[in-house]
């Protein structure tokens, strides 16, 4: 049973491996075949991911989320599904596959180093708050990966952006057709269908510049606007907040239950708290004229940041109550 | 002068005390704050680490100290940026209630120029302009929409107020929620028992291992009932990790035994509001020790081991005899199963259990502070080493007779009393519920006017989103869509 769980983890890693290429490929070329293909062999991968989750849960008589192995898994499953069930119903998703992909065979490749053999937990996990605690913990990182992805790409996306506005504020702003050589060499402008605006975006370094634009698609290696991107960042993370706040609540009645207190600043206590209090603010930078856009954002970062301190650091080099979840 | 200085100083202080703004960065630096004391070792929990901290590096050691760093959650500025906190949210959250209470009670004045808004559009309806507004109350209360008259030939209305109510909700409770963890910390209390399997533990301050953490508030309100511990057990799985630890229990009050129960982790007693706690458990040998016939020392003694997590470490403890002459002290292990110890398997059971001991004579230095489980052995000299099974008994020089009687388990308990848990427990949901219709519902405006027209009326129709703006272009255009079905005219 453990075999066939970790045969199908590393099924499930190598197909993820290649729909991340394929995801890549359409963002690099936006040829549709590939991006069909990828999603194709995503839902395979995810599917084998899916029996290594359930097998594991079975050969270990217990919810599949005992351990730190066990908890990047699912973490792994749970993005991949939430990108592929919720978020790609957002044409703009699509192109975001090789990121996300890329993030989940990190989780899945690191969560490797981690590994034990399934068995049985010490009494102090045995409640069935176990279910219900975890289970909104990882929901909810798996929310705030896919929310850190796009907020990265939007960080990005925006500094191309001011960077063209800055370009074209310097020149007076050419007609449309001689754009292509009023501009540095590296960006395009176009009008975007999807978006239903022009945008004026980075292109990728392309020919040598010599003159005008060389021929060609002209849409490679784009990311959606920087709009778009925040709008994919703030929907994760706020669909992942409120989850977070009941993990950590669901955390605190456990502990009081099995440690006579229900908060007593314990490392992953205090971890905890801080991603909530920095995602708290990225969400109330949102509403605030003057800190929504790139402030917002890196307060977003800092949040995942913590976030994957708590599940890195804090287990397996802080010691605390927490620490016989560490491997 | 100066008091007009210091009042116009405190003046901005409120002032920025009220801004949501302010109120975020006490947050943020709350969590800092906490970040602190999940680093650096705190002086309650781990004081080992921190006297380890000083011997090693007594200069950062002496910063951090000054600092508070050593114990972050009672240090005073991690209490003032607490109390800072709830004024702030205090400040922020009584005027926007005000506002929303308010708002709930007044009529709506009609916007005076719909044209301006970000949504507009208008178009001819059927009928008189009265008939066509009562006609789009209907259809606006059937779709959730607050509707409020502005006279016969007008009306404003107004969904997601939801959202007003449920973000004030949860910053409430989470008001709530930080004054909870200040009465339930002040008006209780938390302590440690050591109980040996047959004796009883009274609520009191006095029978704790240490004196309990009690309250500011906390008066001495113990409740003084008995838990007397019958028997405890821990339950293995195959291969020797624990299963489950089971201590069963009597409570008894005033010499009656009010009920049976038991104690696991994860499943706490409760009685008269104090709730017991599994949370440690060890060995405790009756070791009987005379000294030319007269019996010095018959009651159970504690053993500790050094790592709770090692079933194959043996138990250690110590019998400190100051009244003979020379002082003696005996250093004692328990291998509660010699055969698995030497197999070199988990001691689970008390099965064939082995005292190992070594015997010292000289200054025992109990002028100083001492471990009682452990000898301060500079002016002690080892005289006599040796091992006892169970019921055996061995004579030392100098008239020392020690007998291994018995072995039994000890169970450890937390005890503590928090009144503040239901309120807790309340506002966490309160927080919960307040928070989704806070993100996820928007509020949005809409106005409608009829005016008088050749054979019908005209309706103008104007509205605006504050939250999910692009959705509302579509529920705005199926509103309309709603109200004029023909005729449309949208102003961009």
């Amino acid at each position: 049973m453990t075999e066939a769980s970790n045969t199908t983890f590393g099924v499930a890693l190598a197909l993820y491996l290649v729909a991340m290429v394929g995801y890549l490929h359409h963002f690099a070329y936006r040829r549709p075949t590939p991006l069909t293909l990828a999603r194709v062999v995503a839902y395979l991968a995810l599917a084998s991911h899916t029996v290594s989750v359930v097998l594991r849960g079975v050969a270990a008589g217990r919810v599949p989320w005992g351990n730190m192995y066990e908890y990047a898994s699912v973490v792994g499953l749970a993005v991949v599904a939430l990108y592929l069930v919720v978020a790609e119903r957002r044409v703009e998703a699509r192109r975001l596959g090789g990121f996300v992909l890329g993030a989940t065979v990190l989780i899945m490749a690191a969560s490797t180093m981690v590994y034990v053999e399934p068995g049985p937990l010490i009494p102090a996990l045995n409640s069935g708050w176990l279910r219900i605690h975890v289970l909104a913990a990882i929901l909810a990182s798996a929310l705030f990966t896919l929310g850190f992805v796009f907020t990265l790409l939007y960080l990005i996306q925006e500094r191309r952006e001011r960077r063209v506005e800055r370009a074209v504020a310097e020149r007076p702003a050419p007609a449309m057709a001689s754009v292509g050589s009023g501009l540095p060499h590296d960006l395009e402008v176009e009008s975007d269908p999807e978006e239903g605006r022009a945008t004026v975006t980075l292109g990728p370094e392309q020919g040598n510049g010599h003159g005008g634009m060389p021929e060609g698609p002209t849409r490679r290696g784009r990311l959606p606007g920087a709009a778009a991107l925040d709008d994919l960042a703030a929907k994760a993370i706020t669909f992942a907040f409120p989850i977070w706040t009941f993990a950590v609540i669901a955390g605190a009645i456990w502990a009081e239950q099995a440690w006579g207190r229900y908060w007593g600043w314990d490392p992953k206590e205090v971890w905890s708290f801080v991603t909530w209090v920095l995602f708290a603010g990225y969400l109330h930078a949102r509403a605030t004229q003057g800190w929504r856009g790139r402030r917002a954002a890196v307060l977003a970062v800092l949040g995942f940041a913590a976030l994957a301190f708590n599940l890195t650091v804090v287990n397996l080099v802080v010691s605390g109550l927490h620490s016989y979840a560490g491997v | 002068m100066a008091t007009g200085t210091f009042s116009r100083g405190m003046l901005s202080v409120w002032r920025s005390l009220r801004s949501m703004r302010t109120a975020l960065i006490l947050l943020l630096l709350l969590g800092l704050g906490s970040v602190v004391g999940s680093l650096v070792p705190q002086a309650p929990n781990s004081p080992a680490r921190v006297a380890e901290l000083f011997a090693e590096r007594p200069l950062l050691a002496r910063i951090y100290d000054a600092l508070g760093f050593f114990d972050v959650y009672g240090s005073w500025w991690f209490t003032l940026l607490y109390v800072l906190l709830l004024i702030s949210l205090a400040a922020c959250l009584i005027p926007r209630t005000r506002g929303l209470i308010r708002g709930l009670g007044s009529r709506w004045q009609p916007a005076r120029d719909l044209e301006a808004l970000r949504h507009y559009a208008s178009g001819s309806v059927e009928g008189s302009p009265e008939e066509a507004v009562g006609r789009a109350r209907r259809a606006l209360r059937r779709r959730g929409w607050g509707v409020r008259s502005g006279g016969e030939t007008a009306l404003a209305a107004e969904k997601g107020l939801a959202r007003e109510v449920g973000s004030l909700a949860f910053h409430w409770a989470f008001f709530l929620l930080l004054l909870g963890v200040v009465y339930g910390k002040g008006f209780g209390f938390t302590g440690q028992a050591t109980v040996i399997e047959g004796d009883v533990f009274t609520e009191a301050h006095a029978s704790y291992d240490f004196p309990p953490r009690e309250g500011r508030f906390f008066g001495e309100r113990h409740q003084g009932f008995q838990v007397r511990v019958l028997d405890f057990e821990v339950a293995y799985r195959e291969g020797g990790l624990p299963r489950d630890f089971v201590s069963r229990v009597e409570v008894v009050e005033e010499g009656e035994v009010i009920r049976a129960d038991e104690i696991r982790v994860n499943d706490p007693l409760e009685h008269l509001g104090v709730k017991l706690y599994q949370s440690g458990y060890g060995w405790a040998p009756v070791v009987e020790v005379r000294h030319e016939g007269e019996l010095l020392v018959s009651d159970p003694l504690v053993f500790v081991t050094d790592d709770p997590n090692d079933p194959v470490r043996p138990w250690r403890g110590a019998i400190k005899l100051p009244g003979i002459s020379p002082q003696v002290g005996l250093e004692l292990q328990l291998l509660p199963d010699a055969a698995a110890f030497v197999a070199g398997m988990p001691m689970l059971e008390a099965d064939d259990p082995f005292l190992a001991y070594r015997a010292y004579r000289g200054d025992l230095r109990l002028t100083e502070a001492q471990s009682v489980f452990r000898l301060e052995k500079e002016l002690l000299e080892e005289y006599e080493s040796g091992g006892l099974a169970l019921g055996e008994t061995v004579e030392l020089p100098g008239g020392l007779e020690v007998t291994f009687r018995d072995v039994r388990q000890y169970t450890q308990l937390l005890v503590k009393r928090d009144p503040g848990i239901g309120l807790m427990l309340a506002t966490a949901l309160l927080v919960l519920v307040g928070l989704v219709p806070a993100l996820y519902s928007s509020r949005r405006r809409i106005w409608v006017r009829a005016v008088p027209e050749d054979g019908g009326t005209r309706l103008e129709i104007g509205g605006f989103a504050l939250q999910r703006k692009a959705a509302f272009d579509e529920e705005f255009d199926r509103l309309v869509r709603d109200l004029v079905p023909r005729g449309r005219v949208r102003v961009p």
